[in-house]
Protein backbone atom coordinates (compact mmCIF):
# COMPACT_ATOMS: atom_id res chain seq x y z
CA UNK A 1 0.00 0.00 0.00
CA UNK A 2 1.30 3.10 -0.88
CA UNK A 3 2.42 6.04 1.71
CA UNK A 4 2.72 9.52 1.94
CA UNK A 5 5.39 9.50 4.40
CA UNK A 6 4.88 13.27 6.43
CA UNK A 7 9.30 13.45 7.31
CA UNK A 8 8.70 13.91 10.63
CA UNK A 9 10.61 12.32 12.97
CA UNK A 10 8.73 9.63 14.78
CA UNK A 11 5.41 10.40 13.16
CA UNK A 12 5.87 8.38 10.34
CA UNK A 13 6.72 5.26 12.51
CA UNK A 14 3.54 5.64 14.80
CA UNK A 15 1.59 5.88 11.56
CA UNK A 16 3.17 2.90 10.56
CA UNK A 17 5.12 4.23 7.56
CA UNK A 18 2.94 7.19 6.77
CA UNK A 19 -0.14 8.73 5.64
CA UNK A 20 -2.24 6.17 3.12
CA UNK A 21 -2.22 8.09 -0.37
CA UNK A 22 -5.18 10.52 -1.70
CA UNK A 23 -6.52 9.85 2.23
CA UNK A 24 -7.88 12.80 4.67
CA UNK A 25 -5.89 12.75 7.77
CA UNK A 26 -7.20 14.96 11.01
CA UNK A 27 -5.13 16.73 13.51
CA UNK A 28 -7.10 18.01 16.33
CA UNK A 29 -5.81 20.06 19.12
CA UNK A 30 -5.62 23.12 21.24
CA UNK A 31 -4.43 26.54 20.41
CA UNK A 32 -0.29 26.12 20.37
CA UNK A 33 0.10 22.38 20.45
CA UNK A 34 1.45 23.00 16.93
CA UNK A 35 -0.94 21.75 14.08
CA UNK A 36 -0.17 24.59 11.75
CA UNK A 37 3.44 23.52 12.23
CA UNK A 38 2.86 19.86 11.85
CA UNK A 39 0.94 20.67 8.64
CA UNK A 40 3.58 22.99 7.17
CA UNK A 41 5.66 20.37 7.77
CA UNK A 42 4.35 17.76 6.00
CA UNK A 43 3.54 20.41 3.45
CA UNK A 44 7.45 21.29 3.06
CA UNK A 45 8.67 17.80 3.57
CA UNK A 46 6.87 16.49 0.72
CA UNK A 47 8.06 19.14 -1.58
CA UNK A 48 11.81 19.06 -0.72
CA UNK A 49 11.81 15.24 0.70
CA UNK A 50 9.36 13.43 -1.52
CA UNK A 51 8.88 15.60 -4.17
CA UNK A 52 5.16 15.92 -3.98
CA UNK A 53 4.16 19.79 -4.60
CA UNK A 54 1.51 21.15 -1.84
CA UNK A 55 -0.93 23.84 -1.32
CA UNK A 56 -1.80 24.93 1.63
CA UNK A 57 -5.84 26.11 1.85
CA UNK A 58 -6.02 28.57 4.85
CA UNK A 59 -8.80 29.90 6.45
CA UNK A 60 -7.65 32.58 8.64
CA UNK A 61 -4.23 33.14 8.49
CA UNK A 62 -2.72 35.53 6.16
CA UNK A 63 -0.39 34.01 3.22
CA UNK A 64 2.36 36.18 4.72
CA UNK A 65 1.95 34.75 8.32
CA UNK A 66 2.76 31.30 6.37
CA UNK A 67 5.75 32.49 4.87
CA UNK A 68 6.77 34.30 8.11
CA UNK A 69 5.92 31.06 10.52
CA UNK A 70 7.99 28.80 7.75
CA UNK A 71 10.95 30.61 7.40
CA UNK A 72 11.31 30.51 11.55
CA UNK A 73 11.98 26.83 11.04
CA UNK A 74 14.05 27.42 8.45
CA UNK A 75 11.58 26.63 5.52
CA UNK A 76 11.37 29.16 2.55
CA UNK A 77 8.12 29.05 1.37
CA UNK A 78 8.40 32.13 -1.02
CA UNK A 79 11.40 30.09 -2.46
CA UNK A 80 8.59 27.27 -3.05
CA UNK A 81 5.99 29.28 -4.82
CA UNK A 82 8.39 30.77 -6.82
CA UNK A 83 9.48 27.41 -7.97
CA UNK A 84 5.94 26.44 -8.47
CA UNK A 85 5.87 23.85 -5.92
CA UNK A 86 3.81 25.47 -3.81
CA UNK A 87 0.55 27.34 -3.70
CA UNK A 88 -0.84 29.17 -0.21
CA UNK A 89 -4.47 29.97 -0.91
CA UNK A 90 -6.42 32.45 1.94
CA UNK A 91 -9.92 32.04 1.43
CA UNK A 92 -13.08 30.74 3.05
CA UNK A 93 -14.86 27.59 3.58
CA UNK A 94 -17.55 28.59 1.38
CA UNK A 95 -15.85 29.70 -1.43
CA UNK A 96 -13.48 26.45 -1.42
CA UNK A 97 -16.31 24.23 -1.58
CA UNK A 98 -18.25 26.35 -3.90
CA UNK A 99 -15.10 26.41 -6.00
CA UNK A 100 -13.80 22.40 -5.78
CA UNK A 101 -17.51 21.86 -6.09
CA UNK A 102 -18.14 22.99 -10.13
CA UNK A 103 -15.89 22.08 -12.70
CA UNK A 104 -12.81 24.34 -13.49
CA UNK A 105 -12.76 25.75 -10.32
CA UNK A 106 -9.81 27.92 -9.25
CA UNK A 107 -7.99 25.65 -6.79
CA UNK A 108 -8.69 22.48 -9.56
CA UNK A 109 -6.77 24.69 -11.56
CA UNK A 110 -3.81 25.46 -9.15
CA UNK A 111 -3.83 21.77 -8.28
CA UNK A 112 -2.92 21.28 -12.11
CA UNK A 113 -0.55 23.59 -12.37
CA UNK A 114 2.00 23.03 -9.82
CA UNK A 115 0.79 19.41 -10.07
CA UNK A 116 0.30 18.85 -5.97
CA UNK A 117 -0.20 15.76 -4.37
CA UNK A 118 -0.31 16.69 -0.80
CA UNK A 119 -2.64 19.76 0.71
CA UNK A 120 -2.99 21.06 4.58
CA UNK A 121 -6.19 22.86 5.09
CA UNK A 122 -6.00 24.91 7.98
CA UNK A 123 -8.54 24.91 9.75
CA UNK A 124 -11.92 22.66 9.39
CA UNK A 125 -13.41 24.79 12.45
CA UNK A 126 -14.15 27.35 10.10
CA UNK A 127 -17.08 25.01 8.50
CA UNK A 128 -18.90 25.31 11.87
CA UNK A 129 -20.23 28.46 10.10
CA UNK A 130 -21.14 27.63 7.47
CA UNK A 131 -24.18 25.44 9.11
CA UNK A 132 -25.93 25.48 12.08
CA UNK A 133 -27.29 21.88 11.28
CA UNK A 134 -24.62 19.30 12.47
CA UNK A 135 -26.22 16.61 9.51
CA UNK A 136 -25.58 18.97 6.70
CA UNK A 137 -22.30 20.74 8.43
CA UNK A 138 -21.39 16.81 8.21
CA UNK A 139 -22.33 16.49 4.45
CA UNK A 140 -20.61 19.73 3.44
CA UNK A 141 -16.96 17.73 5.08
CA UNK A 142 -17.87 15.02 3.63
CA UNK A 143 -18.55 16.59 -0.04
CA UNK A 144 -15.30 18.90 0.42
CA UNK A 145 -12.91 16.01 1.60
CA UNK A 146 -13.97 13.67 -1.37
CA UNK A 147 -13.45 16.56 -3.78
CA UNK A 148 -9.78 16.81 -2.52
CA UNK A 149 -9.78 12.89 -2.73
CA UNK A 150 -11.15 13.33 -6.48
CA UNK A 151 -7.56 15.73 -6.69
CA UNK A 152 -5.51 13.47 -6.06
CA UNK A 153 -4.10 14.80 -3.03
CA UNK A 154 -3.43 13.31 0.27
CA UNK A 155 -4.79 15.87 2.84
CA UNK A 156 -3.85 17.02 6.50
CA UNK A 157 -7.14 18.77 8.18
CA UNK A 158 -6.52 20.44 11.43
CA UNK A 159 -9.12 21.09 14.06
CA UNK A 160 -9.16 23.73 17.04
CA UNK A 161 -9.83 21.57 20.48
CA UNK A 162 -11.51 23.91 22.81
CA UNK A 163 -10.32 22.28 25.53
CA UNK A 164 -6.34 23.21 26.51
CA UNK A 165 -5.92 20.31 28.38
CA UNK A 166 -7.95 17.18 29.10
CA UNK A 167 -11.10 15.26 27.38
CA UNK A 168 -12.92 16.49 24.49
CA UNK A 169 -16.50 17.60 23.40
CA UNK A 170 -19.58 17.16 21.10
CA UNK A 171 -18.54 13.64 19.63
CA UNK A 172 -21.36 13.34 17.90
CA UNK A 173 -20.40 16.03 15.59
CA UNK A 174 -16.77 14.92 15.15
CA UNK A 175 -15.36 15.09 11.42
CA UNK A 176 -13.27 11.88 12.80
CA UNK A 177 -15.62 10.39 11.43
CA UNK A 178 -15.71 11.43 7.90
CA UNK A 179 -11.55 11.06 8.14
CA UNK A 180 -9.29 8.14 7.32
CA UNK A 181 -7.29 9.39 9.91
CA UNK A 182 -7.10 10.95 13.25
CA UNK A 183 -4.19 12.65 15.73
CA UNK A 184 -4.56 13.97 18.86
CA UNK A 185 -2.72 17.03 20.25
CA UNK A 186 -2.60 17.59 23.87
CA UNK A 187 -1.02 19.39 26.64
CA UNK A 188 -0.77 17.42 29.22
CA UNK A 189 0.53 18.55 33.16
CA UNK A 190 3.24 16.01 34.80
CA UNK A 191 5.00 17.37 37.82
CA UNK A 192 3.79 21.06 37.32
CA UNK A 193 5.18 21.46 34.02
CA UNK A 194 3.20 21.46 30.93
CA UNK A 195 4.28 18.83 28.12
CA UNK A 196 2.72 17.96 24.72
CA UNK A 197 1.44 14.35 23.50
CA UNK A 198 0.51 12.96 20.66
CA UNK A 199 -1.46 10.18 19.96
CA UNK A 200 -2.75 8.04 16.92
CA UNK A 201 -6.15 7.49 17.60
CA UNK A 202 -7.22 5.94 14.12
CA UNK A 203 -5.67 5.24 10.45
CA UNK A 204 -8.33 3.82 8.87
CA UNK A 205 -6.84 0.91 6.68
CA UNK A 206 -3.75 0.38 8.39
CA UNK A 207 -2.39 -0.45 11.47
CA UNK A 208 -0.93 2.36 13.46
CA UNK A 209 0.97 2.78 17.27
CA UNK A 210 -1.52 3.27 19.90
CA UNK A 211 1.05 4.23 22.81
CA UNK A 212 0.80 8.04 23.59
CA UNK A 213 3.95 9.48 22.66
CA UNK A 214 5.84 13.39 23.86
CA UNK A 215 6.59 15.91 21.34
CA UNK A 216 8.07 18.95 21.04
CA UNK A 217 8.22 21.87 19.07
CA UNK A 218 12.07 22.10 18.08
CA UNK A 219 13.55 25.29 15.52
CA UNK A 220 13.63 21.92 12.94
CA UNK A 221 9.83 21.64 13.14
CA UNK A 222 7.97 18.44 15.40
CA UNK A 223 9.75 16.08 16.53
CA UNK A 224 7.88 12.73 18.24
CA UNK A 225 9.85 11.38 21.07
CA UNK A 226 9.39 8.70 24.02
CA UNK A 227 6.34 7.55 24.96
CA UNK A 228 4.77 8.31 28.50
CA UNK A 229 6.15 6.02 30.36
CA UNK A 230 4.94 4.45 33.60
CA UNK A 231 1.99 6.80 33.89
CA UNK A 232 -1.51 6.40 33.06
CA UNK A 233 -4.89 8.95 32.00
CA UNK A 234 -2.47 11.01 29.45
CA UNK A 235 -4.75 12.40 27.95
CA UNK A 236 -7.02 13.43 30.42
CA UNK A 237 -4.36 16.00 30.83
CA UNK A 238 -3.78 14.93 34.06
CA UNK A 239 -1.89 11.81 33.98
CA UNK A 240 -1.38 9.72 37.53
CA UNK A 241 1.76 7.34 38.29
CA UNK A 242 0.53 3.83 37.32
CA UNK A 243 1.43 3.05 40.73
CA UNK A 244 -0.83 5.48 42.07
CA UNK A 245 -3.50 3.90 40.36
CA UNK A 246 -2.23 0.62 41.79
CA UNK A 247 -2.59 1.87 44.96
CA UNK A 248 -5.96 3.74 44.55
CA UNK A 249 -7.12 0.77 42.70
CA UNK A 250 -6.58 -2.20 44.90
CA UNK A 251 -4.63 -1.51 47.86
CA UNK A 252 -7.34 1.41 49.04
CA UNK A 253 -10.03 -1.04 48.62
CA UNK B 1 -13.13 61.87 -5.58
CA UNK B 2 -12.78 65.43 -5.78
CA UNK B 3 -14.34 65.89 -9.89
CA UNK B 4 -10.88 68.13 -10.16
CA UNK B 5 -7.72 66.55 -11.80
CA UNK B 6 -5.37 66.45 -8.62
CA UNK B 7 -2.25 66.46 -10.65
CA UNK B 8 -3.59 69.67 -12.51
CA UNK B 9 -4.95 71.78 -9.64
CA UNK B 10 -6.13 75.15 -9.96
CA UNK B 11 -3.47 78.15 -9.34
CA UNK B 12 -3.45 79.78 -5.77
CA UNK B 13 -5.95 81.99 -5.16
CA UNK B 14 -6.42 84.06 -2.01
CA UNK B 15 -10.32 84.72 -2.85
CA UNK B 16 -11.21 81.61 -2.48
CA UNK B 17 -9.34 79.69 0.64
CA UNK B 18 -10.86 76.70 0.37
CA UNK B 19 -9.97 75.60 -3.19
CA UNK B 20 -6.26 76.57 -2.90
CA UNK B 21 -4.18 73.75 -3.48
CA UNK B 22 -0.59 75.22 -2.95
CA UNK B 23 0.80 77.62 -0.80
CA UNK B 24 1.43 81.05 -1.63
CA UNK B 25 5.07 81.46 -2.88
CA UNK B 26 6.42 77.89 -2.81
CA UNK B 27 4.11 77.22 -6.38
CA UNK B 28 2.61 73.53 -6.43
CA UNK B 29 3.08 71.89 -3.44
CA UNK B 30 1.77 68.72 -4.70
CA UNK B 31 2.99 69.08 -8.61
CA UNK B 32 6.74 69.29 -7.04
CA UNK B 33 6.07 66.01 -4.17
CA UNK B 34 5.11 64.27 -7.67
CA UNK B 35 7.44 65.48 -9.81
CA UNK B 36 10.19 63.07 -8.35
CA UNK B 37 8.01 60.24 -8.64
CA UNK B 38 8.44 57.18 -11.05
CA UNK B 39 5.92 57.98 -13.80
CA UNK B 40 4.82 54.69 -14.23
CA UNK B 41 4.32 54.60 -10.48
CA UNK B 42 2.46 57.49 -9.89
CA UNK B 43 0.25 56.73 -13.20
CA UNK B 44 -0.87 54.36 -11.76
CA UNK B 45 -1.70 55.53 -8.29
CA UNK B 46 -3.41 58.40 -9.97
CA UNK B 47 -5.67 56.47 -11.91
CA UNK B 48 -5.81 53.14 -10.24
CA UNK B 49 -5.06 53.31 -7.10
CA UNK B 50 -6.99 56.75 -5.99
CA UNK B 51 -8.59 55.81 -2.49
CA UNK B 52 -7.31 54.59 0.71
CA UNK B 53 -9.36 51.41 0.19
CA UNK B 54 -8.43 50.59 -2.89
CA UNK B 55 -4.60 51.15 -2.01
CA UNK B 56 -5.65 48.28 0.90
CA UNK B 57 -6.97 46.12 -1.60
CA UNK B 58 -4.42 46.26 -3.53
CA UNK B 59 -1.96 45.25 -0.88
CA UNK B 60 -3.79 42.44 -0.06
CA UNK B 61 -3.92 40.67 -3.38
CA UNK B 62 -0.23 41.45 -3.50
CA UNK B 63 0.61 39.58 -0.56
CA UNK B 64 -2.38 36.89 -1.20
CA UNK B 65 -1.90 36.11 -4.61
CA UNK B 66 -3.87 33.64 -4.60
CA UNK B 67 -6.87 34.21 -2.95
CA UNK B 68 -10.16 34.25 -4.20
CA UNK B 69 -12.79 35.28 -1.65
CA UNK B 70 -16.20 36.78 -1.64
CA UNK B 71 -16.50 40.55 -0.47
CA UNK B 72 -17.68 39.96 2.82
CA UNK B 73 -14.80 37.90 3.27
CA UNK B 74 -12.51 40.03 1.61
CA UNK B 75 -14.09 43.54 3.34
CA UNK B 76 -13.21 40.91 7.03
CA UNK B 77 -9.77 40.39 5.83
CA UNK B 78 -8.74 44.01 5.22
CA UNK B 79 -10.74 44.89 8.42
CA UNK B 80 -13.26 46.91 6.74
CA UNK B 81 -17.37 46.99 5.90
CA UNK B 82 -18.67 45.30 2.78
CA UNK B 83 -20.52 47.78 1.76
CA UNK B 84 -17.53 50.25 1.99
CA UNK B 85 -15.19 48.68 -0.05
CA UNK B 86 -17.68 47.41 -2.59
CA UNK B 87 -17.30 50.79 -4.96
CA UNK B 88 -13.29 50.17 -4.82
CA UNK B 89 -14.01 46.44 -5.76
CA UNK B 90 -15.68 46.99 -8.50
CA UNK B 91 -13.05 50.19 -9.76
CA UNK B 92 -10.24 47.53 -9.36
CA UNK B 93 -12.29 45.16 -11.82
CA UNK B 94 -12.69 47.67 -14.19
CA UNK B 95 -9.43 48.68 -14.16
CA UNK B 96 -8.20 45.39 -14.63
CA UNK B 97 -6.53 44.68 -11.57
CA UNK B 98 -8.97 42.11 -10.34
CA UNK B 99 -11.22 39.87 -11.58
CA UNK B 100 -14.74 38.95 -10.69
CA UNK B 101 -16.40 35.92 -11.51
CA UNK B 102 -18.75 33.40 -9.86
CA UNK B 103 -19.03 30.27 -8.47
CA UNK B 104 -22.17 27.87 -7.75
CA UNK B 105 -23.81 31.04 -6.21
CA UNK B 106 -21.28 33.24 -4.85
CA UNK B 107 -19.54 36.30 -6.81
CA UNK B 108 -15.99 36.12 -6.23
CA UNK B 109 -12.60 38.52 -6.74
CA UNK B 110 -8.82 37.53 -7.14
CA UNK B 111 -6.09 39.17 -8.88
CA UNK B 112 -5.81 39.52 -12.44
CA UNK B 113 -3.74 36.92 -14.23
CA UNK B 114 -2.23 39.64 -16.56
CA UNK B 115 1.02 39.08 -15.86
CA UNK B 116 1.75 42.72 -16.75
CA UNK B 117 -0.36 44.50 -14.41
CA UNK B 118 1.06 42.35 -11.92
CA UNK B 119 4.03 43.92 -12.65
CA UNK B 120 2.45 47.37 -12.12
CA UNK B 121 1.31 46.30 -9.06
CA UNK B 122 4.19 44.79 -7.82
CA UNK B 123 6.21 47.86 -8.90
CA UNK B 124 3.56 49.83 -6.60
CA UNK B 125 4.24 47.81 -3.70
CA UNK B 126 7.85 47.92 -3.71
CA UNK B 127 7.55 52.02 -4.08
CA UNK B 128 4.79 51.89 -1.31
CA UNK B 129 8.26 50.39 0.90
CA UNK B 130 9.60 53.81 0.67
CA UNK B 131 8.07 56.06 3.81
CA UNK B 132 8.89 59.18 1.37
CA UNK B 133 6.76 57.80 -0.97
CA UNK B 134 4.12 57.09 1.41
CA UNK B 135 3.92 60.65 2.41
CA UNK B 136 3.63 61.68 -1.08
CA UNK B 137 1.25 59.39 -2.07
CA UNK B 138 -0.76 59.94 1.05
CA UNK B 139 -0.32 63.65 0.64
CA UNK B 140 -1.81 62.86 -3.34
CA UNK B 141 -5.25 60.38 -1.86
CA UNK B 142 -5.94 62.85 0.45
CA UNK B 143 -6.24 65.96 -1.97
CA UNK B 144 -8.11 64.03 -4.31
CA UNK B 145 -10.47 63.28 -1.95
CA UNK B 146 -11.49 66.55 -0.79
Amino acid sequence: MERIKTGILGLDDMLNGGYLNQSANLVEGAPGTGKSTLGMQFIYNGITQFNQPGLILTFEEFAQQYYDDAANFGWNFRALEKANKLRVIMTSPEVSYSDLGNVDGRIEAMIKEIGAQRILVDSLSHFDRLSDDPIERRGMLYGFINSLKREGLTSLLTRESNALIGELENPEEDVAFVADSFVMLRYVEIESAVRKALLVLKQRGSNHAKDIRQYEITRNGIEVQAKFEGREGIMSGSPRRMADSFVEAFVRR
Amino acid sequence: MSDSDPSNPPEWNPASPHKRSGLPGTGDLSRRLMDDMDPEVLEFLKNTVNSFIKWDLVIFFFENPHTTDTIDNIARYIGRDALVIKSDLDDLVRSGVLEQHSTGNLTVYSLTKDAQVREKIKHFVSASDDRQFRVKAIYHLIRGTR
